[in-house]
């Protein structure tokens, strides 16, 4: 049993980003394809019609909350079905201190994070003492747990009809009202985002966790506290998916107990897992994946979606082991293979 | 729906997604302009086509409520050559799934996307009120055709959102009056604890307490993961009350209805509902168990008036099974709207709600009379109570209560 | 004292009558678990095989001999179901256990829709076999006779269970594989076919608990999830690849289920999440998993 779990939480991290030797392009030619992005990105409004867009902002929404998913089961190995308790946090958050308070600026989104971090605190110390399965089933528990406090708060949360009216995003005090600018603000938090997470994940820190998920006994046996460093990372996680949630809020400007529930944690992970653990940009195109289907595609399928994500679970297990960051990895390798080769004859 | 909803309905290959993204950017246009006047192929009233949306449930635990509603509606089209006034209907169906979260964007898809000129259907309360602010946005109408929170037309009200249905507590409140009336003595209320289920309660109960009667106990049972009333129908043997009213749908009334008769309840303690208790598939899995069980909506499929004997008639002969609450609403929904198409001037939610509000007392419903107040209707809620026709359970109506409007309104 | 007992006595039977369900149930995906590493996330659509099989065969009027026969038919499909889930697994074997949890969470999805195609969306009733339909008074208190054979039957299961890994030959296989699978292979034993067998017994399992769950629950769209989500909690409170620890995690389930919401209507919402995490919190590995941390 013992050897059990500890290959689970060995095996959990896809190492894509492993050094894999020293013949890397320079540094600047590596950056292309995210600037490149990131160029594309900015420049969407300018082309893509409102609809488009507002689905485009959905998928940066949801690519911010499944990276800082991803800095959990990925990069620290700790495999969580209850993310979404975080992101629900931080959404409600962002919603109320809208109503209530202001919806100028990041305020409510800084709130978010702020309420992300705070609960993920309250909850992480007990979730982090386990691992595998126990930890699945923990934060299943812990995220079941806010869902219900979100469908009995009513008096707060607007119970199951939800948290609706919430104001426009405000610059300046003007309402950003339409498509493009809401996508530009929310481009411009998720950026922010996902450089701080991917900071994280290449400090030292980063290091330690990494070593945590791959040899927690090394670790511990270095004089590194595991328990201390999962907790962090689970705080961080936590922060960033609040944040994420309040992003959703400023965009659909509704919020409810699925937020929080079990469906929004399983897609995350989904994400994941279709992107691949553990390289932080792979659960972008997985998170980009589902929300396409979800909401561009989903609603014209005559209800018969579940029989295709069924199998498009299974077909990507088989074909995809190591999500989408696997595939470049494989053309990766291959390109150097041939290099290599090309380079003897 | 807690737990068992599993990412169903969501996804298909990336590829076609992609392809449908990068369909929606030949639209072109970007998403930086003002206000875009859309979907105005119709206006001026001369005739043409009106695009509508349809949004009902195709996948998740509403299923069932989605091809009620969706038959009634073809029924209607098919009966009237596809036309509404002078123009001819495009339907667009879209899947509003269990919740906002994918409702919301579906909704939003039909308006943006597909360029609807009026989008009816919805199931889910908090889809109609996280979509009610796109169609003030967009000044276009949207007709509910099921969803029963009372905020959709009392505090979250929008000049452009109508509804054709009820409301949760406007059927609880016959209820309540009515046993009050009879004096049954203390009742025991119970819902699933969701928003729907709180405002049964509370609509039942204010009914009830003002007519003089006495509440001997309440219980909200988790909602979507209670498949055991029996911990709570202990509560009820226990409170001492004379009479039981419940609110359940669905899956959740089969369970109840059954479990409250086989733990012996039934012969001691009467029970009463809310329609949807007995309404439509649920009555026939529940079996023996549901005789006599006595209910409000503002439903039956044996109502004796000539519109609901031939919608009865046609529904059977199209479906093969009788019409429920749910594909009358839908099927009320289309005449209406084609009634205000008659009026309007154009497709704009403007022209279509000045066009709903002078349509007075709606004559030709299978429900009976009933007429708009507050978008809502004010229509006569019957006294219903099962009963087994030759080996057919069927809701007989026991009497009219008279017509009520939305409580508070 | 005796009035508070009297006043929930029908809420414990019925938590022992839960609990019996409960643990066929999560006995297999237990040992499953426990021997296999293998999260078989397909077992709660395994059980709506098995309650469909039953209204398959029930529908027209219980009897002995339908029900017997959807018994058999569904240990036969669980059998089945569980040689193609093994089969569908092993090239699994080495990778992590998300990527078994995203695969028979696929097969289940995929079992779901097709059922519900099959099926329709509405929610079926199944009546129990002759003799158990009605209620029976139980210390001046109605309560379903099935529920109480369904006791008798989970005892009986329970028992047989317990001898059978306790005491047989068989047994000390498994309980040697859910201690150190490398040592029981390298014993020359082909951890394929302990697998093939495993899954096998363990699905048919979930689809005898289908078939036996049926009177009570029903057959339904979303069942599936529901009865996966309560079987989980059972055996991660029990603690992984325990049959003790299925049997009391299962027992303890069925009463915060039955009496606990009876207690404390108030809270019903929030109690299993609530017991699950504090067992959790209480004992990380489960009430009779391991002592000892993984690798420490």
């Amino acid at each position: 049993m013992s050897a059990a779990v500890e290959s689970t939480v060995a095996d959990t991290p896809v190492s894509a980003d492993r050094p894999d030797g020293r013949r890397r392009p320079p540094p600047l030619l590596r950056a292309l394809p995210a600037v490149l992005a990131l160029v594309l990105l900015a420049a969407a409004p300018f082309f893509l019609a409102p609809f488009a867009t507002t689905v485009l902002g959905r998928v940066l929404v949801f690519a911010l909350f499944a990276v800082s998913l991803d800095l959990l089961v990925g990069v620290t190995g700790l495999p969580s079905l209850g993310h979404a308790a975080y992101f629900g946090v931080g959404a409600y958050t962002a919603g109320l201190v809208s109503v209530h308070v202001t919806s100028e600026g990041v305020v409510p989104v800084l709130a978010a994070g702020l309420a992300g971090a705070v609960a993920a605190a309250a909850t992480g110390w007990l979730a982090v003492r386990s691992s595998g399965v126990f930890f699945l089933m923990l934060t299943l528990a812990i995220g079941e747990i806010v869902f219900q406090l979100a469908t009995t708060l009513d008096s707060v949360t607007g119970g199951s009809n939800g948290l609706y009216g919430i104001p426009a995003v405000r610059l300046g005090g003007t309402p950003l009202t339409l498509a493009g600018y809401v996508y530009w603000f929310v481009l411009a938090v998720t950026v922010a985002g996902f450089a701080c997470l991917w900071l994280v994940s290449r400090s030292p820190v980063g290091g330690v966790l990494r070593g945590i998920r791959d040899n927690e006994p090394r670790m511990r046996s270095l004089g590194y506290s595991p328990f201390r460093y999962k907790y962090v990372a689970f705080v961080i996680a936590g922060a960033f998916a609040g944040v994420a949630g309040g992003l959703f809020a400023a965009q659909v400007r509704l919020v409810t107990p699925s937020e929080a529930g079990f469906t929004t944690g399983a897609l995350a992970l989904l994400a994941v897992v279709l992107g691949g653990a553990g390289s932080l940009w792979g659960p972008v195109l997985g998170a980009a994946v589902v929300v396409l289907v979800r909401d561009a595609l989903g609603p014209t399928l005559d209800g018969h979606g579940p029989l295709v994500l069924g199998i498009v679970f299974v077909l990507a297990v088989y074909l995809l082991p190591r999500g989408f960051a696997g595939l470049a990895g494989v053309s990766g390798a291959l390109r150097r293979r041939r290099a290599a080769r090309g380079g003897a004859t | 729906m807690t737990v068992h909803g599993l990412p169903r309905g969501r996804l298909l290959g990336s590829l076609g997604a992609v392809a449908l993204l990068s369909a929606t950017t030949a639209c072109g246009g970007g998403s930086l302009g003002g206000g875009e006047e859309s979907g105005g192929e119709g206006d001026g009233g001369g005739g043409g086509t009106i695009r509508v949306g349809l949004v009902i449930p195709q996948a998740g635990v509403y299923t069932p409520l989605g091809e009620d509603m969706q038959q009634g509606w073809d029924l209607w089209l098919e009966q009237n050559d596809s036309r509404m006034g002078d123009y001819e209907v495009e339907t667009v169906v879209a899947d509003e799934g269990e919740g906002p979260d994918t409702g919301v964007p579906a909704i939003q898809r039909l308006l943006q996307e597909e360029q609807v000129d009026v989008v009816v259907g919805i199931v889910n309360s908090a889809t109609a009120l996280g979509a009610a602010d796109q169609f003030t946005e967009a000044q276009k109408l949207l007709i509910v055709a099921n969803a029963g929170a009372g905020a959709i037309t009392g505090e979250a009200t929008s000049p452009y959102v109508w509804r054709t249905s009820f409301t949760n507590a406007q059927v609880a409140a016959a209820m309540g009056q009515h046993l009050a009336e009879e004096g049954v003595g203390p009742v025991y209320v119970m819902a699933p604890d969701y928003a729907a289920g709180q405002e049964v309660v509370a609509g039942f109960t204010e009914a009830y307490e003002a007519g003089g009667g006495t509440v001997a106990g309440q219980a909200l049972t988790p909602f979507g993961t209670t498949q055991d009333y029996q911990p709570f129908l202990s509560g009820i043997r226990e409170s001492g009350a004379a009479a039981t009213f419940v609110f359940y749908s669905g899956a959740e009334a089969v369970s109840f209805v059954q479990q409250y008769d086989s733990f012996g309840l039934k012969a001691d303690i009467p029970l009463y509902g809310s329609g949807f208790l007995t309404e439509g598939s649920v009555l026939e899995a529940q079996g023996p168990s549901a005789v006599g069980v006595q209910t409000t909506l503002h439903y039956s499929t044996e109502i004796d008036n000539e519109v609901n004997t031939d919608f009865v008639e046609a529904y059977e002969a199209a479906y093969d099974e009788p019409p429920t609450v749910f594909g009358m609403t839908t099927y009320d929904t289309a005449n209406v709207l084609a009634d205000a198409l008659a009026e309007a001037g154009g497709l704009s939610g403007e022209e279509l709600s000045a066009a709903l509000e002078g349509l007075g007392e709606i004559e030709d419903s299978p429900r009976g009379p009933w007429s708009f107040n507050g978008q809502t209707p004010e229509q006569s809620i019957y006294l219903r109570e099962v009963t087994d026709e030759g080996g057919t359970l069927v809701n007989s109506v026991v009497t009219d209560l008279g017509t009520f409007p939305q409580p508070g309104s | 004292m005796i009035g508070w007992f009297d006043q929930n006595l029908v809420s414990i039977l019925n938590g022992f009558a839960i609990g019996s369900l409960l643990f066929i149930l999560a006995v297999g995906l237990s040992i499953v678990f426990g021997m296999m590493d293998v999260l078989n996330l397909a077992h709660g659509a395994l059980f709506l095989v098995g309650a469909y099989l039953a209204w398959n065969l029930l529908s027209d009027g219980a009897t002995w001999g339908g029900f017997l026969a959807a018994l058999g038919i569904a240990a036969l499909v669980g059998l089945l179901a569980g040689g193609v889930l093994s089969v569908m697994t092993e090239p699994l074997a080495r990778r992590p256990i998300l990527d078994q949890a995203l695969l028979t969470l696929g097969v289940s999805l995929v079992v779901a829709e097709v059922l519900s195609i099959v099926y329709g969306n509405d929610a079926l009733s199944v009546g129990a076999p002759p003799g158990l339909a009605e209620s029976v008074s139980f210390l001046g208190r109605s309560y379903p006779a099935y529920r109480l054979a369904l006791i008798g039957v989970g005892l009986v299961l329970a028992a047989v269970v317990y001898v059978v890994v306790e005491r047989t030959s068989v047994g000390a296989l498994v309980r040697a594989s859910v201690a150190d699978r490398e040592m029981v292979s390298a014993m020359g034993i082909d951890n394929r076919k302990v697998k093939v067998a495993v899954l096998g017994i363990g699905s048919m399992l979930a689809t005898v608990a289908g078939v036996l769950g049926a009177p009570v629950y029903g057959a339904r769209p979303g069942l599936d999830d529901t009865i996966l989500i309560l079987a989980l909690v059972v055996v991660v409170i029990g603690g992984l690849g325990s049959v003790k620890g299925a049997l009391v995690g299962a027992l303890v389930i069925g009463q915060v289920e039955s009496l606990g919401r009876a207690l404390l209507p108030d809270v019903a919402s929030f109690i299993l999440f609530g017991t699950l995490a504090l067992v959790l919190v209480l004992r990380p590995r489960g009430l009779f998993g391991p002592r000892k941390l993984a690798g420490t």
